[in-house]
This record gives C-alpha cells, structure tokens and sequence, in this order.
C-alpha cells in the first residue's frame, strides 16, 4: 500500500506540475494573441481587402483558449489536490472542449497562412490600389484600406510593389487608369524621398536612375510579420497542446484510480 | 556602388567622345533603367554626331522626328523639296502613324565636354547631367489636351509600338536642314497584361501545416479514446465493487447470529 500511495502522489505531483505549466502557457498565448491581434505592423487592411483575414480569426481564438486553459488548470490543481471526482470530471470535460478549440485555431493559422502568397497581394495592390471608382461602401473602405497601407509601407520600409517597381510597368492597374504613364510610371511613393517627403528628383525617379528610386519589393515587408503571426499562432499552440495531452491522459488515469 | 559609376564613367564618355555610328541610340540602360516605358522613350542626345557639319560663326539647333515603324512605307521624309524641315505636329501625323512628327528642339549638345554621367549621384548636379544628356520622348502628358499650349508638344507615345526616331541639323538663321542622321533601330514601348491573369492559387500545402493537422488530429482521437475508456472502467469498476460489497454484508449477516445462538 506504501507503495502505491507513493506513486499516487508521484502522480498527482506531476499532474499539480503539468497544470502550473499550463496555466501559464495558456497565459503567454493570450498576451501573445492580443498581440497580433493589435496589428503591430499596420497590416491589416491588406488582409481584410482579400477577405482571407483567417490568422485573425486564429489568433482571437487564441485569446479566449488562453484564458480559459489558465482558469481550467486551476481547476484541474484544486481538483488533484483534494482527489475530487466531481471536479476531475469537470476538468477533463471542459478541457476537452478546450482543446477543440484550440485545435481549430492552429490548424486555420496554420492553412491560412500557405494562401498568403506574392501574387496574391500584387493582384491586391494592381486592382485596388488609389481605385476611384468604387461599387459600394465596403469597396470603398477596402480600397481606401489598400491604398493607406500600401502608401505607409513603401514609406516605412523604401521599397516599391510586391517584387518590385516593375510589377507597375508590367501590369495594367487601377492606379494606371487615373495616372499616366508618362507622369508616373510608378507611384512617387516609390521615389527616394527627402526630409520634407517629396522625391529628391523626380526625372531620376521616373527613368529609374539608381539611388532615386526603391528598387526592391515589399514583399519581404509583408511576409515578415505575417509569418511571424501566423506561425506563432499555430506552432506555440501546437506545442501547447502536446504538453496538454500527456496532462489530460494522466489526469484520466488518476480520476479512474481515485475511488469516490 | 562607386565601382558602377566610374564603370559607366568609362563606358559613357568613351562612347561620347569616340566616332558614333549616325543613328539615334537609347540612353544607356545602366542610367536609366526604366527604358523604354509604356508610353515614353528616352534617347540620348546626339553627342560628336554632326561636328563636321558645324561651321564656327553660325548658329544650329537639333530637330528630333518620331514616327512609328509603320509609317516608313507611307512616308518617312522630314523635309520638304527646298531642304525646309517638316513642321509636323503630333495630330497632324495621328501620333506619327502617316509620317514622322516634330518631337523636340534643342541645342547642339556640345561634344567637347560632355556631362559627367557620375555626377548623377549628386543630388545637386542630377538635374543638369539628366537634362543635358538625354531627351525623354513622350514627357509631357497635358499638352494635346491643353488649348493654350502653342509650342512644340511632345505627348505620351502608344503602347506595345514600335517607333523610330531621327535627329535633324538646321541653321537656325536660315531655317534649312543642314544634315540629318539615320533613321535609329526600331524601339518598341513595353506591352502590359491584365492583373485578372495573374494566378493567386498558392499551389501545394505547406510542410508546418501537414504535420500540425495530422499530429493534432491523431492526438484528439487519442484523448477521446482515453476518456471512453477510462469512463467505461469508472462505470465498470464501482458494479464490481458494488457486487462485492454486497455479498461481503451478506456474508457478515449471516456470521453475527452464530455467537448469540452459542451464547444463549
């Protein structure tokens, strides 16, 4: 009987040890979630354009999974501890859910991810960006969304178009229909810039002599953060339901040992 | 980077200074390398072509014609039968698709100092080196539009065409063609496509995604089994018991009248 009661409480031991961990595993992804969902990188409209804002939809998930593993681990403690049925019972139910949940929200990140492509933001950028015929109010906000983002991004990070300022002399594009070629081959935002934000010369910047002109392509700019959000979202959750899985099945073997 | 400019340096002035075949060329691609446009070519200044028809005392300027390639059949002469150059305008040519158009005036770019193609990296001089080392044919986008405008209109050329262009020397006194280059090679402007072609399916699922899917649906099955199971034997271990229990107080009733019978 010594024995066994030591190896019930070796186990309840790890399982109070597995639940602390995931409280606060289930604490960091909610700070995480609330992170990327507060949209450091100003990304967003680009994302609610292709109507494909899924890592969004992953990462609010997020929040509330974190939040309710913290809850259910404290549950899941004070029912180890005083080897309750009842308690175990609902713990494992609740958690159960919960791990549904989560599972939703790492494998959409995780899918939405891979149709985040090049092409697809140069189609974005080539068909909504400075479009000034707009069918309704939500083209319009969408449009309006695109042309803000794309106009801080070439800006912030001094570079012009998906691959580069000849995805503008390549494609046709909405910004083509109301400005000329010859006038701007590309948009000025593309220049290189002075202190008082207008092109240092804008002949250079229309011919493309090198040093006027952002010569490289935002989709570096994009990528980054989009993959951090969605990798970030899916992979930490991942881990952390791993780790919930051998918690789960220890606490199932321990609430069918624990006699009522 | 410094490396590039003394490179085009080199290359830029040999070729400035040295004999130049008698045709137009387009400005090097190392400068400018959006060239040509959809609707703009830009061509270099005609550097060392007519110095042996200058004389000292008079004063020249340079014409420049455009036309497209289809109009060489129709007719691709600039001046007329007393050596008078055309005076043609853009509309009047249907934007050089019935013979060649004025597109340009401007002085005889001088051959003995050319400009200095590494001064382009200076913000100051940029402006100066681009205006006199090249012509930009199809800058000017308000002009055939505009009623005012009376002097010579250079407007955005046609997409997807092919032009061809040539410099004309005039005594600016006399008004007569004094020589004229060849006509340049065929330049043709970019062509574009449709954003509507452009493909958006992203092709094959990502490595991350698989693993994440199956592993996290593999250990889903796993728990639901585990819960069944350890529920089936909740349920099957208190009937055992229970079974037990049962019998064990049977068996103890049947035990306790004994010692009264053997005491009485």
């Amino acid at each position: 009987m010594a024995k066994s009661d030591g190896g019930i409480h070796i186990l309840q031991g790890l399982l109070v040890f597995g639940n602390v961990v995931i409280g606060m595993c289930g604490i960091a992804l909610t700070a995480e979630c609330i992170f990327f969902v507060s949209d450091p990188s100003g990304l967003y409209p680009l994302l609610e354009a292709t109507e494909n804002d899924d890592i969004y939809a992953a990462a609010w998930i997020g929040i509330f999974v974190g939040f309710a593993l913290f809850a259910l681990s404290v549950l899941g403690i004070i029912g180890v501890i005083k080897s309750n049925r009842t308690l175990l019972l609902v713990y494992i139910i609740l958690m159960l859910i919960t791990y549904a949940f989560e599972m939703a929200s790492c494998i959409t990140a995780a899918t939405h991810r891979d149709f985040l492509t090049p092409n697809l933001f140069m189609k974005q950028m080539l068909e909504m960006y400075m479009k000034s015929e707009t069918d309704n109010n939500n083209d319009k906000w969408m449009t309006e969304g695109v042309t803000k983002t794309w106009d801080k991004l070439m800006l912030r990070n001094q570079c012009c178009g998906v691959r580069g300022p000849s995805d503008w002399q390549e494609y046709t594009s909405a910004f083509r229909a109301t400005h000329s070629d010859s006038d701007f081959p590309w948009p000025h935002n593309c220049c290189v810039m002075d202190a008082r934000g207008s092109p240092i010369n804008l002949d250079g910047c229309k011919l493309g002599v090198p040093g006027y002109y952002n010569s490289n392509g935002c989709y570096d700019a994009i990528s980054g953060p989009m993959n951090t959000h969605a990798w970030g979202v899916a992979w930490f959750g991942f881990a952390i339901l791993c780790w919930t899985f051998c918690v789960l099945l220890g606490t199932m073997f321990y609430w069918s040992k624990i006699e009522y | 980077m410094c490396s590039l400019w003394v490179a085009l340096v080199f290359c830029c002035l040999g070729q400035l200074c040295a004999d130049r075949s008698l045709k137009p060329q387009i400005a090097v691609p190392q400068l400018a390398t959006n060239n040509p446009t959809l609707t703009t070519v830009a061509l270099e200044k005609p550097f060392c072509m007519f110095d042996n028809s200058l004389y000292p005392n008079k004063s020249y300027v340079i014409y420049l014609y455009a036309m497209k390639e289809s109009a060489s059949a129709i007719n691709s002469l600039v001046t007329d039968d007393s050596s008078k150059p055309l005076e043609s305008t853009f509309q009047q040519t249907s934007g050089g698709q019935l013979g060649p158009y004025k597109a340009a005036l401007f002085n005889v770019p001088s051959c003995a100092s050319p400009p200095k193609l590494a001064d382009v990296g200076d913000v100051n001089k940029v402006a100066d080196v681009l205006k006199q080392y090249l012509f930009r044919v199809g800058d000017d986008g308000t002009c055939l539009y505009d009623p005012n405008f009376l002097s010579l209109c250079n407007p955005p050329l046609a997409p997807n065409t092919t032009y061809r262009f040539k410099y004309v020397l005039v005594d600016s006194t006399e008004g007569i063609m004094k020589d004229q280059s060849l006509w340049s090679d065929p330049i043709k402007t970019r062509r574009v496509k449709l954003p509507l072609q452009i493909d958006t399916w992203p092709g094959r699922r990502s490595g991350g995604m698989i693993v994440i899917t199956s592993i996290l649906s593999v250990l889903v099955f796993l728990l639901l089994a585990g819960f069944l199971a350890s529920v089936f034997s909740a349920v099957m271990g208190p009937e055992d018991s229970s079974a037990e229990t049962r019998h064990m107080s049977q068996t103890l009733q049947q035990s306790e009248p004994k010692p009264q019978l053997s005491s009485e």
